[in-house]
C-alpha cells in the first residue's frame, strides 16, 4: 500500500517536471498553427505560417547557410575528433590527464567567453568575418563533444578483436579499416549527429563571429523578434526544434551502451 | 586502399581550401565572397530583419547584375559592436538616429557622395537635416516614426490630446508604456514641457514623481507584445510607435492614435556606409535606387512604414495614403524631437527606471 502511494507520488512528480520542461515548447508549437497573428487568441487551425515560411527567401537563405555551415563543421570536427579520440585512447604519454582535461574544457567554458575570444582572435589575425569564421568557430566547440562521444565508444570496446586481427597478419591499416572503424562507427555517427545539432542550434558564438552572407537560422529568428513575435517565428522555431529532437534521438539510439561490444543497440 | 586515398585527398583539399579562405583576407584583397561568386558584384547589407520588399531587392539585383547579401541585426548596440570589431565587411548599414551620431563621433562612417545619390532630394525637407546628422553628410532617412498615444475608442471616449490623459484614473490597470527607459522618461518630461533629452535633475525628479503616480495604473511596460495587448483589448491606452499603431489598426479598427500637443519623440532608421566599405559605389547606387519614386512606393507599401519620399505619392495606393496612423506621423512631423546621446546623464535615468519598475 505504502509502496504504491510512493510510486504514484513519484510518478506525479515526474509528470510535473516534464510539464515544466515541455509546456513552453508545446505552447509555442500550438500557436504556430493558429490562424490569428496574435498569440493571445486561438482562432483556428492552419498550416499557412509554414507555407509562408517556405516562400520567404530570407528564411530559405538562412536555412541554407545553417545547413552548409553545420555540414562542413560536422565533417571536419568528426574527422579531427575521431583521430584525437583514437590517439587519446590508444597511447599513454606524459600529462595525459592534463591534456584530456584541456580537451574537455571547451564544454565547460561559457559560450559567451568563447564567442568573444574567437571574435578577438579573428579580428587580431584580420580574418574577415563570414562563413569561414563561423565554420572555424563551430568546429572548435563541436570538437570536444565528438572526442567525448567517440572516446566513450572506444573505451567500451575490447582489444581482443584487434589483437586477433594483428595475429592474422592484418596490417595496422587493415586492422583499423576492417575492425576498429566498424566497431567505433556508432560512436562516430553519434558524435557527428551531436556536432550537427550543436552547430545548427548555436546562437551565442555565431552571434559574435558572423559576418556578411552568413546569417544562420537562430540569428535570423532573433532578429525577427524585433518586429514582434509572429506565428511565423513560432513555426520556424517549431521546425528547428523538431529537426533537433529527431537528430538527438538518432544520436541517443546510436550512443554506445555500457558493456556491449556489438554494434549499437539493434 | 582506394577509399583511404579518396578520404585523404578530400581531407587535403579541405585543409587547403580552409587555409586559402582563412588567410585570403589577411594577405590579399580577395574576400571569400568574391572568390565564391567570381564576376558578380556583391553588396553586403546589414540591416533589421524584414526591412525591405523582397521584390524590390530582386529588381535591384537584376538591374545592376549584382548579389545582395542581406544580414540582420536586432538592435543598434549589436550593429555598433560588429562594426567596431572590424573584420565584418559590410557596404551598407542601417543605424537609427542616435547611433548615427555615435558612429560619426567614433569615425566609423564614410561621407556619402551626394552627387551619386541625386534622389536624396526627393526626401521630405524636414527629414533632410536632422539634428543627429545636421549636414546630412553621413546618413539618409529610410524609415521614421513617432511615439504617440494609442487608445481604443470603445473604452476611451474622449480623444486624448495630452500626455496627461494617461493619468486619468478611469484607465487604471489598462495603461501600457513602452519598455524603454528613454521613451518613458522622455514622455513624462514632455508632459511637463521639458526636452526629452533633459539631464537636469530637477526636471527629471518631476518626471519621476509623475511616473510614480502613474505606476499603479500601468498594466505593463512592454514593447514586444504591445500590439497583441491592444488588439485583444487587454489594454485601453498607452504609448506606441506610429508604425506599430498602423499594424494594430489593421487588426482592430477601434484603435486610434494621436500625437499629443506637448510634442513627442521622433526616431528614424537610416542608410549609412561604414568606413572601409568594399563597395561604396554600389551601396550609393542602392540608396539612390531606393528613393526612385516608383520603387519607394512599392517598398514602403510592403514594409508598412511612412514613405519619406515626396515624389512617391502618386504611386501609392489610396489605402496607404489614407492610413490614419501613418498620416498622423506625416502631419505632425514637426512635433518630434530626436533623442540625443546624453552621455553620463543616462545613469540618473537608469537609476530612476530601475526604481520605477519595482513599484507595483
Amino acid at each position: 500500500m505504502k509502496k504504491t502511494w510512493r510510486t504514484s507520488a513519484l510518478f506525479a512528480y515526474s509528470l510535473a517536471i516534464l510539464a515544466f520542461l515541455y509546456l513552453p515548447l508545446l505552447i509555442l508549437t500550438l500557436y504556430s498553427f493558429n490562424t490569428s497573428r496574435i498569440n493571445a487568441v486561438w482562432t483556428g487551425f492552419t498550416f499557412n505560417w509554414y507555407i509562408s515560411l517556405l516562400h520567404n527567401t530570407r528564411v530559405i537563405e538562412a536555412l541554407t547557410n545553417s545547413i552548409i555551415i553545420a555540414a562542413i563543421s560536422t565533417f571536419i570536427s568528426t574527422v579531427l575528433g575521431t583521430m584525437a579520440a583514437l590517439a587519446l585512447n590508444r597511447y599513454t604519454y606524459k600529462y595525459k590527464a592534463v591534456i584530456n582535461g584541456l580537451l574537455y574544457l571547451p564544454i565547460l567554458i561559457p559560450e559567451i567567453v568563447m564567442g568573444l575570444s574567437l571574435l578577438v582572435l579573428f579580428s587580431q589575425t584580420s580574418i574577415p568575418l563570414g562563413k569561414t569564421t563561423l565554420i572555424l568557430a563551430h568546429i572548435t566547440f563541436c570538437l570536444s563533444f565528438v572526442i567525448i562521444t567517440v572516446n566513450a565508444r572506444l573505451e567500451g570496446m575490447h582489444k581482443d578483436l584487434e589483437q586477433a586481427a594483428s595475429d592474422l597478419y592484418a596490417t595496422p591499416w587493415q586492422t583499423f579499416r576492417y575492425i576498429t572503424f566498424p566497431l567505433a562507427l556508432p560512436g562516430i555517427i553519434a558524435g557527428a549527429l551531436i556536432a550537427f545539432t550543436l552547430s545548427i542550434d548555436d546562437f551565442v558564438i555565431s552571434f559574435f563571429v558572423a559576418g556578411p552572407n552568413s546569417t544562420t537560422l537562430p540569428l535570423y529568428v532573433y532578429a525577427m523578434v524585433k518586429r514582434g513575435i509572429s506565428p511565423e517565428i513560432n513555426a520556424l522555431s517549431t521546425a528547428l526544434m523538431f529537426a533537433t529532437i529527431s537528430l538527438i534521438i538518432i544520436a541517443q539510439v546510436l550512443q554506445p551502451q555500457h558493456t556491449s561490444t556489438k554494434k549499437g543497440k539493434e | 586502399m582506394t577509399k583511404k586515398r579518396i578520404i585523404l585527398a578530400l581531407l587535403g583539399i579541405f585543409t587547403v581550401a580552409m587555409l586559402v579562405l582563412g588567410c585570403g583576407g589577411g594577405t590579399s584583397k580577395q574576400t571569400p565572397s568574391s572568390v565564391a561568386k567570381n564576376e558578380k558584384q556583391v553588396l553586403n547589407l546589414f540591416s533589421w530583419a524584414d526591412n525591405f520588399s523582397p521584390e524590390v531587392l530582386a529588381e535591384f539585383e537584376k538591374k545592376y547584375n549584382c548579389k545582395i547579401n542581406y544580414d540582420v541585426f536586432a538592435n543598434n548596440e549589436e550593429l555598433l559592436a560588429k562594426i567596431q570589431a572590424g573584420g565584418a565587411q559590410y557596404d551598407l548599414i542601417q543605424p537609427s538616429d542616435y547611433m548615427v551620431s555615435t558612429m560619426v563621433k567614433l569615425n566609423l562612417l564614410e561621407k556619402l557622395d551626394k552627387s551619386k545619390i541625386p534622389n536624396m532630394k526627393n526626401i521630405v525637407k524636414t527629414l533632410q537635416n536632422p539634428s543627429y546628422d545636421p549636414t546630412g553628410d553621413y546618413s539618409v532617412v529610410y524609415t521614421w516614426g513617432m511615439t504617440g498615444i494609442v487608445y481604443n475608442k470603445k473604452y476611451v471616449e474622449d480623444m486624448p490630446t495630452s500626455w496627461a490623459d494617461l493619468w486619468n484614473p478611469a484607465y487604471k490597470g489598462r495603461v501600457i508604456l513602452l519598455n524603454d527607459n528613454r521613451e518613458v522618461f522622455g514622455m513624462a518630461l514632455k508632459k511637463n514641457g521639458f526636452s526629452n533629452n533633459s539631464t537636469d535633475k530637477e526636471q527629471l525628479d518631476k518626471a519621476f514623481s509623475d511616473l510614480k503616480t502613474l505606476a499603479p495604473s500601468v498594466l505593463a511596460y512592454d514593447t514586444d507584445t504591445i500590439k497583441q495587448k491592444f488588439i485583444a483589448e487587454e489594454a485601453w491606452i498607452g504609448t506606441m510607435w506610429s508604425g506599430d499603431a498602423s499594424f494594430t489598426y489593421k487588426d482592430n479598427k477601434d484603435i486610434g492614435f494621436v500625437i499629443p500637443k506637448e510634442g513627442t519623440l521622433i526616431w528614424a532608421d537610416t542608410f549609412a556606409i561604414p568606413k572601409g566599405a568594399k563597395n561604396k559605389e554600389l551601396a550609393e547606387k542602392f540608396i539612390n535606387f531606393m528613393y526612385e519614386p516608383k520603387i519607394s512606393a512599392q517598398n514602403y507599401e510592403y514594409i508598412g512604414y511612412n514613405d519619406p519620399n515626396e515624389k512617391a505619392k502618386e504611386f501609392h495606393s489610396q489605402e496607404f495614403l489614407k492610413d490614419p496612423m501613418l498620416k498622423v506621423a506625416v502631419d505632425d512631423v514637426n512635433q518630434g524631437e530626436w533623442l540625443k546621446d546624453i552621455g553620463d546623464g543616462i545613469t540618473l535615468y537608469d537609476r530612476y527606471w530601475t526604481e520605477l519598475k519595482t513599484i507595483k
